[in-house]
């Protein structure tokens, strides 16, 4: 078979619908089938990947023989190729740990969970890989339905509220990027992005002021973005452990892809760059804030992530090609670090009612794996050498410097000391303190050990060898800040 | 493969390796970390300071190499580290998590040798957060109180390491480069305010670790509850990293148009000198004791290199050394009276002296180091310092130091009284001598400070060429200014001193086995008829000796000075931006109604905002 980026959105959306049927003959193939698609699919990507970065090009793949404006189009650049491979192989390992987790559910039940979680990678690799912006609204709904129902997945009280809180904010996005979409296509007559890139100088500034704002309005919802987050720490706190690292490293992570391409390669408008670094550091400093005040871990999970993704932000609004390269190594680091966090937590807290930190005095006894492992997620994911994180600071603080940012500066690091204090806290407890809870301990299973392990040692290794990555993410900079090399490749495609 | 990079492998592959050991085979734990240390000792001696390593991570230029200033402290991390590590296998005897324990020991031990060979600020702050980090864990190590004091340990070293960072990625946005040469070639190019910052964002950093007011508040309880065998390295090596860090910004960063920056570095020195010592004073535990008096000895060491003249930095360097030496022998003394008898508190410890003979010796020794008596080397150092400071004006830091040192004598006594002499306990008649690993290290560094005294040339001169190379040119008559063993007459003519301190070193140490070995065999009770008893009947076995509010009239004058500590405006500090986090907190109400009113508000705002601002 011929590899293809068509297969990224095909293949698991197939294997999707046809699980249940799969069920039918065997309940063990509805667990094995997903560790497949995404297997291939992490394999498909060091194809691409290797295809791309030797080649020096972008793969744009025609669909049904439209070539572009006309047709929609898939593109495999350096950063939408990475971030899709980062989604799959994260996919894989995530999958890896799910395939024991909750064997207790009723079969219909892991059914359901498969097709969702297939469904929501699926969303999230066509989100960064389309080309075309209406397709990327459809996959950003097939992205948020999948994300509502495995919200609610245990049919509880607290679930169904955290999805509908959920579903109420996650309708505003679809709604304003719709309109969004709506008003920019009665303004140039397409859909594709890179034509529309082409024409966006003759918007009218006011038509194109608002329509920038309803992006950014409707993706800062999926970004998490101060204000707009407010549904973000009730689902993770609700959703299934694995699933709060999909949402953690993947569907957050294709918020913010939209919202930079958007920025970056729509629209012309230098002035939202500030506005989005703002919006970024209040983000980070509000949500760094209130996870030093949480009682829960997947709260203070939560929070932290939507901080880390403030800091993202503020790469990003910085705009500089240190910045953009800062930003995307710290996408990169918060995907794994974060899974890190969240799939360990989720075993430190397994049979705990209220997920509270204070459940985890003294496990650190009973479950020595899974608390190094947390631990050292901990230590990177504040920033501490030799863990990856280290370096993704260090990239955005001389990017910041750079533009001579000092206030930035001061607040980021300000915000890095009251990160260490509530890590270390949770740390404390589980080392530090007697066991009192009678908890039942659930020991992790084979598969999700590896699983943990794997992720810890991409976190280390990056840590101490970064030049591992760099050269990757250095194109995927390149290539988000060039946009003239994104339009003229889409629209030569099937020219000759 | 560049012994550099061996060393740093060794040394954390090592660390793990010693954690993996010690779930397996924990007999062969002990004999592993000291062997490793030893080896590590080894390579570090055979690498010499021409070898050089250049490369690249991320496009960031980075150089690897020992200058003779790192040397210097090189050489005392590796020594303290050795023969901590040495000490340690018999402390350490019998607790658990002991592959924890070893792991991070040997992690922030890797991380000094690896900041001080980093000839960039990158790699120097990446070591840094390493030893940071490592020694964290090991202040925690304990477990009790680990909220309080591990976190204040951690903040403080956080918001230090994170002002060196500022500092640093301000730097490299005006030089482009982290390579400490650059920097020091070009700093004075870039604005002064600049400057001044970067100065001061650095020596925040720097200062936190070697504990200076008012960055000082983590240090008395994190040396104190560590383990002692590692407290000797963290004060004797790990505080020397802010000292090394403040020689490199004093000497190198600060202009000499800023000599503002040193006067008020000095006297933040003195006053950390003086209030330490005070507080040491008024202690009644020996391990805080201790910790205060490191902080203390640590602002003389500073008030040397602020001074800014050569014979003050070289003073300063010296005490540098001298208090890795002695302090650590102390720690470690303090340490086996701890396992020993199971307390270091010495209002209920008297009368070891014919217990732990060994241990007193070594303590007396250093005692007599750190008091500054001739003829060890504290004397030689205390002199250049007074001798400096008076040379170049500083007056009233004379008087700071001199008040610092004489009230040292106070706690200097104290120490070895309440825990060495006094009427013996009968509780204590079973108390033993330290094992051999614990004396041979203390000892080992007690002849040290003997050296010290009667040498001093052996450590001043590679102090010298450490001076150079951290741009301190000499320009004193005399070439070999270090060689304090030579005197030179009125009349021109030129005494070797070698023999005459020699003498007297050896006269010293003789008439010190001499009163110890008496002192061993006619010890005199105090019979109940010497003692004024207002009445009550004494037993001949209760304990006269004084004990309880040793210092309580000193402790009285200095009362108004220690009132309000510092501490308590840091403890208030955290609570109000606690009940401000919380305050923020109402945002998320849990309400999915407010949720929307927010977007729809954001939404608005954006939209209001934007036709104003954003030109549309």
């Amino acid at each position: 078979m011929v590899i293809s980026p068509v297969q990224y959105i095909a293949i698991p959306l197939i294997a999707a619908f046809l699980i249940p049927l799969f069920g039918k003959l065997n309940k063990e193939l509805v667990r094995i089938i997903p560790g497949l698609v995404l297997l291939y699919l992490s394999y498909i990507s060091v194809v691409l990947m290797n295809q791309v970065i030797s080649q020096n090009t972008m793969i744009v793949e025609i669909i049904a023989g439209w070539r572009p404006p006309w047709g929609i189009n898939l593109v495999f650049s350096p950063f939408s190729g990475f971030l899709a491979s980062l989604f799959s192989m994260l996919g894989f390992i995530i999958w890896m740990y799910t395939y024991n987790f909750k064997r207790e559910v009723e079969d219909a039940q892991t059914e359901k969970f498969y097709v969702l979680m297939m469904m929501l990678i699926t969303g999230t690799i066509g989100i960064v890989l389309t080309g075309d912006i209406f397709n990327m609204f459809v996959f950003l709904e097939i992205t948020a339905i999948s994300a509502y129902s495995l919200t609610a997945f245990y049919r509880e009280r607290d679930g169904a509220e955290a999805a509908f809180k959920y579903l109420l904010v996650g309708s505003f996005a679809s709604f304003f990027i719709l309109l969004a979409i709506v008003l920019l296509y009665s303004q140039v007559g397409t859909l594709n992005m890179a034509d529309i890139a082409q024409k966006m100088p003759d918007v009218n500034p006011y038509m194109k002021g608002v329509i920038l704002m309803l992006f950014f309005v409707g993706f800062g919802i999926e970004a998490e973005m101060f204000p707009l987050n407010g549904w973000a720490p009730d689902v993770y706190t609700q959703a299934p452990g694995p699933i709060g690292a999909i949402f953690a490293g993947m569907v957050v992570k294709a918020g913010i892809y939209g919202l930079v391409r958007v920025i970056f390669t729509l629209f012309d408008v230098h002035e939202i760059f500030p506005l989005l670094m703002i919006m970024g550091v209040i983000t980070m400093a509000v949500s760094e804030v209130i996870a030093l005040r949480q009682g829960k871990l997947k709260r203070m999970l939560a929070y932290s992530s939507i901080g880390q993704m403030g800091l993202v932000l503020v790469a990003f609004g910085i705009g500089t090609h240190e910045a953009v390269f800062a930003a995307i190594f710290l996408m990169f680091n918060h995907a794994v670090i974060k899974s890190l966090l969240f799939l360990s937590g989720t075993y430190l807290v397994y049979h705990s009612k209220e997920k509270n930190i204070s459940d985890l005095d003294g496990i650190g006894k009973s479950l020595p794996f899974t608390s190094f492992l947390f631990a050292l997620g901990s230590l990177a994911i504040v920033g501490l050498p030799p863990f990856a994180g280290f370096w993704s600071k260090l990239y955005i603080l001389m990017a910041a410097a750079d533009v001579r940012l000092i206030a930035v500066i001061a607040i980021i690091l300000a915000v890095s000391v009251v990160e260490i204090v509530y890590y270390f806290r949770v740390l404390h407890r589980i080392y530090f303190r007697e066991r009192i809870s009678t908890i039942e301990i659930k020991i992790p299973s084979f598969n999700a050990k590896i699983s943990m392990l794997i992720l810890a040692i991409v976190i280390i290794v990056i840590g101490v060898y970064p030049d591992l990555i760099s050269g990757l993410i250095e194109r995927a900079a390149t290539d988000l800040l060039d946009k003239q090399h994104y339009i003229q490749s889409v629209l030569s495609v099937g020219l000759h | 493969m560049n012994s550099l990079i061996l060393l740093l492998i060794l040394m954390f592959g090592g660390a793990l390796f010693a954690f993996i050991l010690n779930k397996f085979v924990p007999a062969l734990r002990d004999i592993f970390v000291v062997l490793l240390m030893l080896g590590v000792s080894y390579l570090f001696f055979s690498t010499g300071i021409s070898n050089r390593l250049n490369f690249d991570v991320l496009g960031i230029h980075m150089q690897w190499g020992f200058t003779s200033a790192s040397y210097l402290f090189g050489i005392i991390v590796v020594v303290l580290g050795s023969l901590a590590l040495i000490y340690s296998t018999a402390y350490m005897k019998g607790k658990d998590r002991l592959g924890y324990f070893y792991m991070n020991f040997l992690f922030s031990i890797g991380a000094m040798l690896g900041i001080l060979m980093s000839r960039d600020l990158i790699s120097l702050f990446f070591f840094w957060e390493i030893m940071t980090w490592s020694s964290y864990f090991i202040v925690i190590y304990s477990g009790n109180d680990v909220d309080r004091r591990g976190l204040k340990y951690m903040i403080f070293s956080a918001i230090g390491a994170y002002s060196m960072l500022m500092a640093i990625v301000i730097v490299n946005s005006f030089i482009g480069s982290f390579l400490l040469e650059d920097v020091f070639a070009s700093i004075f190019a870039i604005g002064s305010g600049y400057q001044i910052a970067i100065a001061i964002l650095l020596m925040i950093g720097f200062g936190v670790k070697s504990a200076m007011m008012p960055l000082h508040v983590w240090a008395p309880r994190a040396y104190s509850e560590s383990p002692m065998s590692y407290t000797a390295v963290f004060s004797g090596a790990l505080s020397k990293m802010g000292v090394f860090g403040f020689a490199l910004v004093l000497f190198n960063l600060v202009s000499t148009q800023n000599w503002l920056i040193n006067e008020v570095v000095a006297w933040l020195a003195a006053i950390t000198s003086v209030l330490a010592t005070f507080y040491a004073v008024i202690q009644s535990d020996a391990k805080k004791l201790l910790a205060y008096s490191s902080i203390a000895q640590i602002g003389y060491i500073i008030i040397g290199l602020a001074s800014n003249t050569y014979l003050g930095v070289m003073a300063g360097l010296f005490l540098a050394v001298l208090h890795a030496v002695f302090k650590s022998t102390l720690f470690m003394a303090v340490g086996a009276v701890e396992r020993q008898v199971g307390t270091t508190d010495m209002t209920k410890i008297s009368g070891l002296i014919r217990r732990m003979p060994w241990t007193f010796v070594a303590t007396l020794i250093s005692i007599i180091a750190l008091a500054g008596l001739p003829p060890l080397g504290g004397f030689v150092g205390k002199w250049m310092l007074y001798e400096a400071l008076i040379t170049s004006g500083h007056y009233y830091l004379v008087i700071m130091v001199f008040l610092s040192s004489t009230a040292a004598f106070l706690y200097s006594y104290r120490i070895l009284f309440g825990m060495f002499l006094g009427q013996e306990e009968p509780e204590f008649a079973h108390v033993k001598e330290a094992p051999l690993s614990m004396l041979i290290p203390m000892l080992i560094l007690s002849g040290i400070s003997v050296l010290s005294g009667s040498h001093p040339g052996f450590i001043l001169e590679p102090i010298q060429s450490a001076m150079a190379s951290f741009g301190f040119q000499s320009n004193l008559p005399h070439e070999s200014w270090w060689e304090l063993t030579v005197l030179f007459n009125t009349w021109g003519d030129k005494v070797a001193l070698v023999n005459v301190l020699t003498s007297i070193v050896g006269v010293f140490l003789i008439a010190l086995a001499f009163i110890t070995i008496k002192g061993y065999k006619n010890q005199r009770y105090v019979t109940t008829k010497d003692i004024s008893s207002s009445g009550e009947i004494i037993q001949p076995e209760d304990n006269m000796t004084f004990q309880i509010d040793f210092y309580k009239p000193f402790e009285r004058a200095i009362w108004p000075l220690l009132k309000r500590k510092i501490d308590d405006y840091y403890t208030d500090f955290g609570k109000g931006l606690e009940a401000l986090f919380d305050f923020v907190r109402r945002f998320y109400n849990g309400n999915g109604q407010f949720y929307a009113i927010y977007v729809m508000a954001f939404l608005a705002l954006l939209l209001i905002a934007g036709t104003k601002y954003f030109g549309f």
